[in-house]
């Protein structure tokens, strides 16, 4: 999907001691890599992804930098060798015993002869990318021949990790920002330790996709692919939430075909489709206004005054000055807490900027006009996308907060439609398991039989109450438990191996921490025939028949019932 | 035709899939329709018969989706005897309704009367459901490992992705899901409206080497609506590679330009020499040779990972990794312990604490005391009479015995609210689904591409002072270089131990 690295784009570089690093890939600028070197960010621009380079320089010369692209047999080196050898990793004796072990390697620094003060000077003068120092510090160290092929491998990789000068770029998608995410704690704490196949997993059971563009939505009976999303992260489950809908990568989006930006403009010129160029005339004529899109829209909750999505700045949106041809200004949409469930007390929403007549507007200073322009725009915007969010039937709620989740499903499960999936990511487990019981099949049965109760009750006073609201059902069940089916609780980890010839086994150590949930349930429509089934021969049997209806064929067994709901 | 998948409309509609879900993992997938084609004799025409209660499709077909619907009360038994009675399990006295009447005849059916009791849920289908809920023909691949799989493969609206073996097709539906970003027209395929030009509808290439199964995979994907989406190629990759058919050639010829692979095969070594950039035979790649290519191999066995993996490198794929998934789903319950809940299902008759235990012994001690007491007076009183014992009793049962009761924790709060909230695995488990190997095969490069790329952007330009990018202040990325370097001395610091550790 990504052809080829495009300037000012966004990168990951995987460096030797395997940690990775986001740059900008600025043009005309220098990248630095740390202790592994630096090296000018053109060299790279237009190059294909996922290659490796090796920075080459004469010493002393940071001129003469430039890049080689390390090939793949280079790079699977030895362990193509080892396998041509055979799988006869361990040499053995006519005896039949292992010729080479480590019972007689000294663990001491003196096997190696080379000293600290050499290797620095060798580092010094090496030009070809540290594989010369590697060679020298394996020629020296005096042990060499004791090791086995297994250790012999480690010892070279733990060196190649140490003096070699290259790095591997990677496209930025929401896996290698997950993955960065991880790599320290503090960040890892940011991103709630959501780890890449909890997101996979998230994105799956949210039946998050695109919905149709324009075109598409005039077809449908309704404006499709809306999701709610409520992300605490910084903005990482939105970013999987527009990937998952293409409305991320710009250059790969769907809805960007007619919005030629400059970096499309670039990236043309380099995949050599010449002929675009005519095309090209500005045609900044009339822009969608910002969150305007009616459909395959990601409309994110937030707790504080400003929605916090400062990670999608990797993707080439800045929340504070958001570009206008990234397909998220216009499908991305923000509401607060407060605008959603008392817009009245939002300023923004409630109050409206007093309409000033053109002849009084021509009049004004140019500033004070877009101010004017502005406050109506954002007002307006305020009230389509409040407005939009309050109608509900939205597609799906995909929810990592932190939050009590039970006060976000409160507010946010009354708002989807029929059949459309909830749910939840949390780092530990103890958030979801009092979800779940929030809908556990007692306690549906218990809100049902509430219900009834409280409905016998009003009907002799109000008989054409259509509200089926009650106070005291509120009260006693904070979310109600029949708008969610087949709540369920689930975890998935991976388990990464190697693979190497006669080396094959599980990774040694892997990351701890938070395990990761993941709920997710379907919302129904909960049948409320029965309130309206008037001409019913008889009360009684009317009851009988609600219970039933509601609860399970009495002649189950009750263990039936609790898997059924 | 819209995909109720993809965008469905906001009720079911009839001649569309519909997934009647009667509870967890039980969902019957059906295709609406008012007329039931095995013609089984039912007045109200279609009907699913669950054990749930009968279902006729007039009761199912434009409810908005997630509806609860009741189930009716539908004559099973006075219609000759049906094929698959063992499906029809129905409670008895359905077949003694009053609406038997001779109207039977009648091409229209009749309306379906509500039944008792017995209901469903009408589901909008999602590869999910339709996953735990298909005919299974071979192994599938469940959830857990497609969402995994797509995700690192990078499959996004738009792009193409090969998978072989079809299978199931669980793995279908949900790249279909994933590749969606369109419809594409059948009459135009890539000429369409200039300021068209660019886009590239997502598609699946799906290849299945068992005729009978590649047959089915089609036709359901047919009914769901995703046929323009994905071609599906009856054929062995092995040896015949994967390049789509071409109506005028006889042999195939169209590259699909995939993105992303997806082999689950036996032999996935034995696929992958048609995966590459240049085919010896001058055949076209199926590769994209403007992206980079991933793939994703799907065994169970070690042995296929090693020959897998061996044969990757070989063929010059980059960043190679092998993982396996361990997916769990977790139950939650509440844990009910105390002596009070004698006779509650599935709660644990046992005294709560230390306190409850003393205070219930001391209870029965004190009882069989006064148990004895009174056996001692009754014996001195009247010696062998027969009476004794039911004497006895009676006093026992007089209001002045101890009596135990627990200690009362649970005042006011509602059964359903009572216990510990606990949670365990679910009891079986899938430990193992199969080894997933990655890796990458980037963009073809030579020394034309670096000299156009060179000229375009000299090498050596380096500005000194360059202007910072926008948004970020001096500050700010100096803060940042320093928060990495610091993280990268961290890793370091850890790897080193863990390489001790290894040793």
């Amino acid at each position: 999907m990504f052809s080829s690295i495009r300037a000012n784009q966004f990168v990951v570089l995987r460096l030797p001691s395997e940690t990775t690093k986001i740059v900008q890939i600025v043009p005309n600028t220098l990248i630095n890599c740390g202790k592994f070197g630096s090296f000018p960010a053109n060299q790279i621009i237009g190059r294909p992804f996922y290659l490796t380079f090796e920075i080459l320089e004469n010493s002393g010369d940071s001129q003469s930098t430039h890049l080689r692209i390390v090939p793949a047999t280079e790079l699977h080196a030895e362990s193509l060798i080892t396998e041509g050898e055979g799988d006869d990793d361990v040499e053995v004796n006519e005896e039949g015993l292992p010729l080479r072990t480590n019972r007689e390697i000294v663990d001491d620094a003196s096997t190696q002869k080379l000293t600290l003060e050499e290797i620095e000077a060798l580092k010094r003068n090496s030009t070809a990318a540290g594989k010369d120092i590697i060679a020298k510090i394996l020629e020296s160290h005096s042990a060499i021949d004791q090791k086995t092929a297994f250790s012999l491998a480690k010892y070279t990789l733990r060196k190649q990790k140490k003096y070699m000068k290259r790095f591997t770029v990677f496209p930025m998608d929401v896996s290698a920002l997950i993955n960065y995410m991880l790599e320290n704690r503090e960040s890892a704490n940011k991103s709630m330790e959501l780890r890449d196949e909890l997101m996979g997993l998230l994105g799956s059971w949210g039946n998050v996709h695109y919905g149709g563009d324009a075109t598409l939505q005039q077809t449908l009976s309704k404006p499709n692919g809306r999701y709610l999303v409520v992300d605490e992260t910084g903005g990482l489950v939105l970013a999987a939430v527009a990937e998952r809908m293409g409305l991320l990568h710009p250059e790969e989006g769907s809805d960007n075909e007619e919005e030629n930006g400059g970096l499309d403009q670039q990236s043309l010129a380099v995949d050599g489709n010449a002929d675009d160029e005519t095309t090209k005339p500005a045609q900044r004529t009339q822009r969608p206004a910002q969150m305007s899109a009616t459909g395959n829209t990601v409309t994110l909750i937030h707790a504080n005054k400003q929605a916090n999505a400062s990670l999608l700045k990797y993707f080439g949106y800045d929340q504070n000055n958001p570009d206008e041809s990234h397909p998220l200004f216009t499908h991305l949409k923000t509401i607060s807490w407060l605008q959603l469930l008392d817009p009245e007390a939002d300023p923004i929403y409630a109050e409206e900027p007093a309409i000033i007549p053109e002849a009084d507007l021509a009049a004004l200073k140019t500033n004070k006009r877009g101010a004017y322009h502005r406050k109506r725009n954002r007002w307006s915007r305020v009230q389509s996308v409040v407005n939009e969010v309050r109608a509900g039937g939205y597609d799906g709620l995909v929810v990592a907060t932190l939050m009590y989740p039970e006060s976000v499903l409160q507010h946010t499960v009354p708002l989807l439609a029929g059949s459309a999936p909830v749910v939840i990511y949390s780092p530990t487990i103890e958030p979801l398991t009092e979800i779940t019981d929030l809908y556990s099949t007692a306690r549906k049965t218990a809100y049902i039989n509430r219900k009834r109760e409280l409905e016998e009750q009003k009907q002799p006073g109000e008989a054409d109450g259509q509200t089926d609201e009650f106070p005291e059902l509120a009260a006693e069940f904070s979310v109600n438990p029949t708008l969610l089916l087949a709540p369920t609780l689930e975890t998935v980890r991976v388990r990464p191996w190697q693979v190497l010839p006669g080396r094959t086994h599980p990774m040694m150590s892997g990351r701890g921490g938070a395990e990761g949930y993941i709920f997710h349930a379907i919302r129904v429509l909960p049948t409320s025939g029965f309130i309206q089934a008037a001409g019913n021969p008889s009360r009684k049997r009317r009851k009988v028949a609600l219970a039933q209806s509601n609860a399970t064929p009495t002649d189950t067994t009750s263990a039936d019932v609790e898997m059924k709901l | 035709m819209a995909s109720p998948f993809l965008t469905p409309s906001s009720s079911s509609q009839l001649d569309q899939l519909a997934l009647l879900h009667l509870r967890r993992d039980q969902t019957i997938p059906t295709i609406l329709r008012l007329h039931d084609d095995g013609n089984l004799g039912y007045k109200e025409g279609n009907v699913t018969n669950t054990r749930y209660g009968s279902f006729p499709h007039s009761t199912l077909f434009e409810q908005p989706w997630g509806s609860q619907i009741k189930a009716s009360k539908v004559d099973t038994g006075s219609r000759g005897r049906p094929k698959k009675r063992k499906a029809v399990e129905l409670e008895s006295p359905s077949g003694t309704a009053g609406d038997d009447d001779a109207d039977s005849s009648k091409p229209t059916h009749s309306k379906a009367v509500a039944a008792s009791s017995g209901f469903l849920h009408i589901l909008c289908p999602t590869p999910e459901l339709w996953t735990s809920s298909l005919p299974h023909r071979t192994q599938v691949v469940y959830t857990p490992d497609y969402s995994y799989v797509l995700h690192r493969l990078g499959v996004r609206p738009g792009s193409t992705i090969i998978e072989a073996g079809a299978g199931s097709g669980s793995f279908t539906h949900a790249s279909a899901r994933a590749v969606f970003n369109g419809y594409p027209s059948p009459s135009t395929d890539s000429t369409t409206s200039p300021t068209r030009r660019r886009r590239r509808y997502g598609k699946v290439c799906s290849f299945e080497f068992h005729a009978q199964r590649a047959g089915k995979v089609r036709e359901e994907l047919v009914e769901h609506g995703l046929d323009s989406l994905v071609h599906v190629t009856h054929r062995d990759v092995y040896r015949d590679g994967f390049l789509l058919n071409d109506p005028e050639a006889q042999t195939p010829t169209t590259s699909p330009k995939a993105n992303a692979v997806f082999l689950d095969l036996p032999a996935p070594w034995l696929a992958l020499k048609h995966l590459v950039r240049n085919p010896p035979s001058s055949t076209e790649s199926p590769l994209d040779p403007s992206t980079a290519v991933h793939i994703c191999t799907f065994s169970p066995c070690m042995e296929q990972v090693q020959r897998t993996i061996s044969a990757l490198r070989q063929h010059s794929w980059l960043h190679i990794s092998m993982v396996e998934l361990q997916h769990k789903r977790i139950e939650v319950k509440r844990e009910k312990t105390g002596l009070e809940y004698e006779g509650v299902r599935s709660a644990n008759v046992f005294p709560r604490n230390v306190e409850d235990a003393l205070q219930k012994m001391r209870v029965v001690e004190e009882r069989s005391v006064r148990f004895r007491e009174s056996l001692g007076q009754d014996e001195g009183a009247q010696s062998d009479n027969e009476n004794s014992n039911t004497n006895a009793q009676n006093n026992l049962d007089d209001a002045d015995l101890p009596t135990f009761t627990p200690s009362n924790t649970n005042e006011g709060i509602p059964p359903h609210a009572q216990g510990r909230l606990v949670h365990r695995s679910e009891p079986d488990l899938k430990t193992h689904t199969s080894y997933l190997v990655f890796a990458v095969l980037p963009r073809e490069w030579n020394d034309e591409d670096e000299r156009k790329c060179v000229e375009k952007w000299p090498s050596q330009n380096v500005a000194d002072s360059l202007p910072q990018p926008k948004g970020k202040s001096r500050k700010q990325l100096k803060r940042e270089a320093q928060a990495q370097e610091l993280a990268e001395k961290d890793t370091k610091a850890e790897m080193k131990t863990e390489v001790k550790a290894e040793e």
